[in-house]
């Protein structure tokens, strides 16, 4: 090798100084960043703490058979009590017990819709941005056709044709879902397309399939990423809608948003059996709100305060 | 090495960029000049087969060693691209992809091209070396490197994977002036000791001069003036090559 004697350029920077080996991965900004917006914390924190108790209902619950389809006549509609912390509901079933597996119905439901809708629309999104041309304006023309229908509608009329369950509210809610996450991917995708690195991969001799997968689609799914985070809050009370209009989850299943239907005509004599199951749905959408308000804040410093 | 004849480049019937004839032999520097709108990036993406990508169409031949390329099927010409032609980008950051570490991107891109696990390691290292390129890079991210570090990492790449040609298209640009010559230094090196054959595009012909055996001049999709570095700097015979040679400055030399 001809020239100067290599001299190893030194590789910090600025960026990197003061931290002498630390990784900082793309993916996560670090806890510093995220300790920086204290709602996120908290929203980590509840969402956490709902998502164990979800897990750990059998064993955490006073009377976990109270969760199906038991009936104790001679407890109906007991108050709160030591006994019973949230009181009991008509048919004599311990509230606390069904708010605390409901949140495994609600969190079913939010993965459930999550992953269909995520997985449905990246694919349309990223094929109609990646290979543009007829296939994108036919994409992206049937996605704009599902998103002419008011969502919520659209979802009560397919979950009114299928028989109601849990289940098919989820799938009835993800019909109606995936077109965002398909318009967001597809303008990720337009735009990474044409980003140097992705050039530069044909011209290491990648395929098409190579640059779609280990280019496009890592870059493109973040802000997908960070939008489903978002939207957590919004399936949980979509689903908690269709449930009260009797669309979605049947008795026995605790799904909170039925709870509190079915608690409804009773408001007046016992406060308590739409109290707690409406706290749950509120608690557990705030919490999913702040965890993704806060990461739009850590991963876009240009929204939010820092 | 590599032999161009009567290349034309165009888009919707429009002629953007016509090269009527240039060969390149093993270690040589081609130097192509132009502004703008010359078609001097058109020409590279013709010879890394990139143009249909765009909608553009390429006639004329071009042959590397024996091989037509002009007349490779998509999959045929990725087994060319990254093995026996590369090419460098004028913004070298962005040509990184900011989700995967330098090393993984390293490693991938030789198992895409068939080098095997333990002469990975090897390859790689040998290759930073010439680059001079602290190993230790192979774990950084590309927002953690500069743009000298990335263009230096990319030329590693491309010594890495033993090209016969590389299009180096206005490598230098987008850096400044010190970091210009040492990507300018990095890319002699690779040209004594693998002999790869360069194909340097710059709208800088004091860039160009200090790197090519032969120069060609673009205007408007056209070479107005071709030859040795020597003939061109010394004896350019059109205005408009004059004219780039008067926005070259020269030490001690007063206008």
């Amino acid at each position: 090798m001809s020239g100067p004697v290599p001299d190893l350029a030194p590789l910090a920077t600025s960026e990197t100084e003061g931290v002498p080996g630390r990784r900082r991965s793309w993916m996560w900004p670090g806890w510093g960043a995220a300790k920086r917006v204290p709602l996120l914390v908290i929203g980590l924190v509840l969402s956490a703490l709902i998502i164990i108790a979800g897990v750990l209902a059998p064993w955490i619950t006073p009377y976990p058979e109270d969760a199906g389809a038991v009936v104790h006549p001679t407890q109906a509609l007991l108050s709160p009590s030591a006994a019973h912390w949230f009181g009991t509901d008509l048919v004599g079933r311990d509230i606390f017990t069904r708010v605390v597996f409901g949140a495994r119905v609600s969190l079913g439901i939010v993965v459930i819709v999550l992953v269909v809708s995520a997985v449905v629309g990246l694919s349309v999104g990223l094929a109609a941005g990646f290979f543009g041309g007829w296939l994108d304006a036919v994409l992206m023309r049937v996605t704009d056709i599902f998103l002419a229908f008011p969502a919520l509608l659209l979802s009560i009329a397919l979950a009114a044709v299928l028989s109601p369950s849990a289940l098919h509210a989820a799938l009835a809610i993800a019909f109606t879902w995936w077109p965002w996450y398909a318009r967001l991917a597809r303008g990720q995708a337009a735009s990474i397309r044409r980003q140097g690195y992705s050039d530069a991969a044909r011209i290491l001799g990648a395929s098409r399939t190579r640059q779609l997968v280990r280019h496009v689609l890592p870059n493109a799914s973040t802000p997908v990423f960070v939008q489903m985070s978002l939207d957590a809050a919004g399936i949980i009370l979509t689903a908690a809608t269709l449930s009260y209009l009797g669309l979605g989850a049947q008795d026995p299943t605790p799904e909170w948003g039925l709870m509190v239907a079915n608690g409804q005509p009773l408001a007046t004599s016992a406060w308590w059996v739409i109290t707690f199951p409406g706290l749950a749905i509120l608690v557990t959408a705030v919490a999913f709100n702040f965890v993704g308000d806060g990461l739009q804040s850590v991963f876009d410093p240009k929204r939010g305060q820092r | 090495m590599i032999s161009v004849r009567d290349l034309r480049v165009s888009y919707g019937g429009t002629v953007v960029a016509h090269v009527p004839e240039f060969d390149l032999a093993t270690g040589q520097v081609l130097g192509i000049a132009g502004e703008s709108g010359s078609g001097k990036s058109q020409t590279a993406l013709a010879l890394m087969g990139l143009t249909r990508y765009s909608g553009g169409v390429v006639t004329g031949s071009m042959k590397l060693g024996d091989v037509d390329l002009s007349t490779l099927s998509s999959k045929q010409w990725r087994a060319v691209r990254g093995r026996q032609i590369a090419m460098i980008l004028q913004s070298p950051r962005a040509a990184l992809n900011p989700t995967i570490s330098l090393g993984t991107l390293f490693g991938r891109t030789l198992k895409l091209h068939g080098v095997a696990r333990a002469e990975r390691h090897a390859r790689m290292e040998q290759a930073l070396a010439e680059v001079m390129l602290h190993p230790q890079i192979l774990s950084r991210y590309p927002h953690e490197v500069s743009g000298g570090q990335a263009q230096r990492f990319a030329i590693a790449l491309v010594a890495a994977l033993r090209v016969d040609v590389l299009i180096a298209d206005e490598p230098t640009s987008a850096l400044d002036v010190t970091v210009q010559s040492e990507v300018i230094d990095v890319l002699r090196n690779l040209r004594e000791s693998h002999g790869t054959a360069i194909v340097f595009i710059s709208h800088d012909l004091a860039v160009i001069s200090e790197l090519a055996d032969q120069v060609m001049v673009m205007r408007g999709g056209e070479v107005v003036e071709q030859g040795t570095t020597e003939q061109i700097l010394r004896e350019p015979a059109e205005q408009y090559t004059r004219d780039l040679l008067a926005a070259v400055p020269v030490i001690g030399r007063t206008r």
